[in-house]
């Protein structure tokens, strides 16, 4: 079999009522690769740690941040590209980005680095992205690492310049919390776009088993520049594509010609499940059989040269006589569209908070409760309840439990990662 | 075209939640399914007093609502309905999970029977939409499973803790 991705499409209703007005149906897209050779070469890897080394980061963090770092270089092959960037008030590079073979000239940098002064983040994103900007690689996979504890001021808007400009040149952005001083918002809007992702690391100590993982995660690349473009019915549109897993986001999806919308899905890794949901409108339907879209994934894949591989897939339905449509979803749709909800309503909560219509807030984060309640995610369910009273009752919530709530809603809390089942099969 | 029953927005047909509150747009449902044969239908006008003047018996029973963490604590009695209250077609359960996000979680009208005999608790499903639960595990429509403090009962996706004293 030719290695490629194989796509599987779930509708929340096969069978709609035919109807003259517009009506809604969510369609799942599951995408897992398929014969792929067992040992996968490797993509290079050019990688540019980016640690905050103010002086909260003093002791323990540092400590454990450094001996992750270290794992790292550990981690790396001849091929791959490292880099370290440190920064305070201002920002230098440790260890110019080059080919990881002195390892133990590497660590020995790694291990000059002390915690002093204050958090400017901007210099030090700018100087990371000089670094990974120097090898020369005609393929690979380029990431930035960066790592804070605390929040940068002032400097927030350059932040998301500079990651912006990072993302588009095709290096996405890993930022990784730890503790609870840092600004979520910042990080949250750098990682919003392809490759790119934020953390929440509670404990110091497990800042070296999510370095491990992201470096895997950026060795499995199978599949690079995925794009998706879907092309609706007269009368129909695309209201929304969100990622759901492995951890939800939203996709910027745009209308680029009449009727066609495209997004940019970044790369994709072997060993961890992409889905998405898509929010379909469709046009009025007259009873019978209806192709209501056009789906078309466009994506290249190292393993099996550099040419543009293409699935199409037509979503078609039926359209019955209203009273035999029946109101059943399948729940495997409704399970991911119940968390994706969660995921927007406290994160309209927090918008709703920070202009101070804190009833609104609480409402929000209430009903969040309950969609989490519904899709079995009870201690998260638990902890939004928590905050919600706590809003209502003082007005703010705690520092601690908008992150936890934030990135517990979109699956992307604490440690290493476990896949979670979640009944689907 | 919907009308959400949370925050009136209108919401396309098809919507499985409200784009503007987030609430459950799926529509009741139990309207049309067939009541349960049997005892419940004749039962439930002699049920509804039972709450109030049955006599304290020592064996109350306190019922959880854990996504609110609201108590609802009954007095024994031989049997309590669990639904959703309908005023329109005269359903009044004893114990009205409507006023607890009911509507949303899936709880039919008449959802199950709560029974009080020989100094012991048991539940018994009625053939309700979504189902009835102790501990996770679905009941068969009719079947009954007893209940002891610190089981959890779900009513369609409502979970209940059972609090006996």
């Amino acid at each position: 079999m030719a290695p490629g991705i194989r796509l599987q499409r779930t509708l929340s209703r096969a069978v709609v009522g035919a109807s003259d007005e517009q009506q809604l149906v969510y369609v799942l897209l599951e995408a897992t690769p398929e014969g792929l050779p067992t040992q996968m070469p490797k993509l290079p890897l050019n990688l540019c740690l980016v640690i905050d080394r103010s002086s909260s980061m003093r002791g323990e963090r540092l400590a454990q941040v450094k001996e992750a770092a270290n794992r790292i270089i550990d981690q790396l092959g001849q091929e791959d590209y490292f880099g370290l960037v440190v920064f305070n008030d201002r920002a230098e590079v440790i260890a110019p980005s080059q080919r990881a073979l002195n390892k133990t000239e590497l660590k020995a940098a790694v291990g000059r680095v002390e915690a002093a002064g204050g958090t400017e983040m901007a210099t030090g994103m700018a100087l990371a992205l000089q670094e990974i900007q120097r090898p020369m690689l005609s393929r690979g996979v380029s990431r930035m690492l960066l790592l804070t504890d605390g929040r940068t001021y002032g400097d927030e808007s350059r932040c998301v310049e500079i990651a912006r400009r990072a993302q588009s040149r095709g290096a996405g952005l890993i930022a990784l919390g730890v503790g609870n001083e840092w600004n979520e918002d910042l990080l949250e809007t750098m990682t919003a776009s392809e490759n790119s992702r934020a953390r929440y690391i509670s404990s110091a100590s497990d800042v070296a088993a999510v370095f491990a993982e992201e470096v895997q995660r950026m060795h499995a690349v199978f599949a690079q520049r995925v794009r998706i473009q879907l092309a609706a019915r007269p009368g129909g549109l695309v209201r929304a594509l969100d990622q759901v897993r492995p951890f939800i986001a939203p996709v910027a999806i745009a209308e680029e010609s009449d009727l066609v919308w495209g997004a940019n899905l970044g790369d994709w890794t072997g060993h961890e499940a992409q889905s998405f949901l898509l929010e379909l409108v469709l046009p009025p339907l007259a009873l019978g059989e209806h192709a209501v879209a056009k789906l078309t994934l466009r994506y290249s894949m190292p393993s099996a040269g550099t040419q543009l591989q293409q699935i199409e897939d037509v979503v078609r339905l039926r359209a019955v006589p209203p009273a035999q449509a029946g109101y059943q979803v399948d729940g495997t749709v409704k399970h991911w569209l119940e968390r994706l909800m969660a995921y927007r309503l406290q994160s309209s909560a927090w918008q709703a908070a920070e202009s101070g219509r804190i009833e609104e807030a609480t409402k929000r984060l209430k009903m969040a409760s309950t969609r989490l309640f519904d899709a079995g995610e009870v201690a998260l369910a638990r902890t939004v309840e928590e905050e919600a009273t706590r809003l209502l009752r003082s007005g703010v919530a705690s520092e601690e439990g908008r992150k936890r709530i934030k990135f517990g809603t979109r699956g992307l809390l604490g440690g290493a990662t476990e896949e979670r089942e979640t009944g689907s099969s | 075209m919907i009308i959400c029953e949370n925050c009136q927005s209108r919401q396309f047909d098809g919507a499985i939640f409200c784009l503007e509150c987030g609430a459950n747009l799926q529509p009741r449902r139990d309207p049309t399914r067939p009541l349960p044969q049997g005892k419940s239908a004749g039962a439930t006008p002699n049920l509804r007093p039972a709450v109030t003047t049955t006599a304290r018996s020592g064996a109350s029973i306190t019922l959880v609502v854990l996504t609110t963490r609201q108590r609802i604590t009954l007095d024994a009695s031989e049997e309590l309905l669990i639904g959703r209250e309908d005023a329109a077609h005269s359903i009044h359960p004893d114990i009205d999970l409507g006023e607890h996000g009911g509507y949303d979680a899936g709880v039919s009208r008449r959802h199950a029977i709560l029974a009080y005999r020989n100094g012991e608790y048991s539940v018994e499903d009625l053939g309700s939409a979504n189902g009835t639960f102790v501990n996770g595990k679905r009941l068969e429509p009719h079947a009954v499973a007893r209940l002891s403090s610190g089981d959890e009962l779900a009513c369609g996706t409502l979970p209940l803790r059972i609090e006996l004293p």
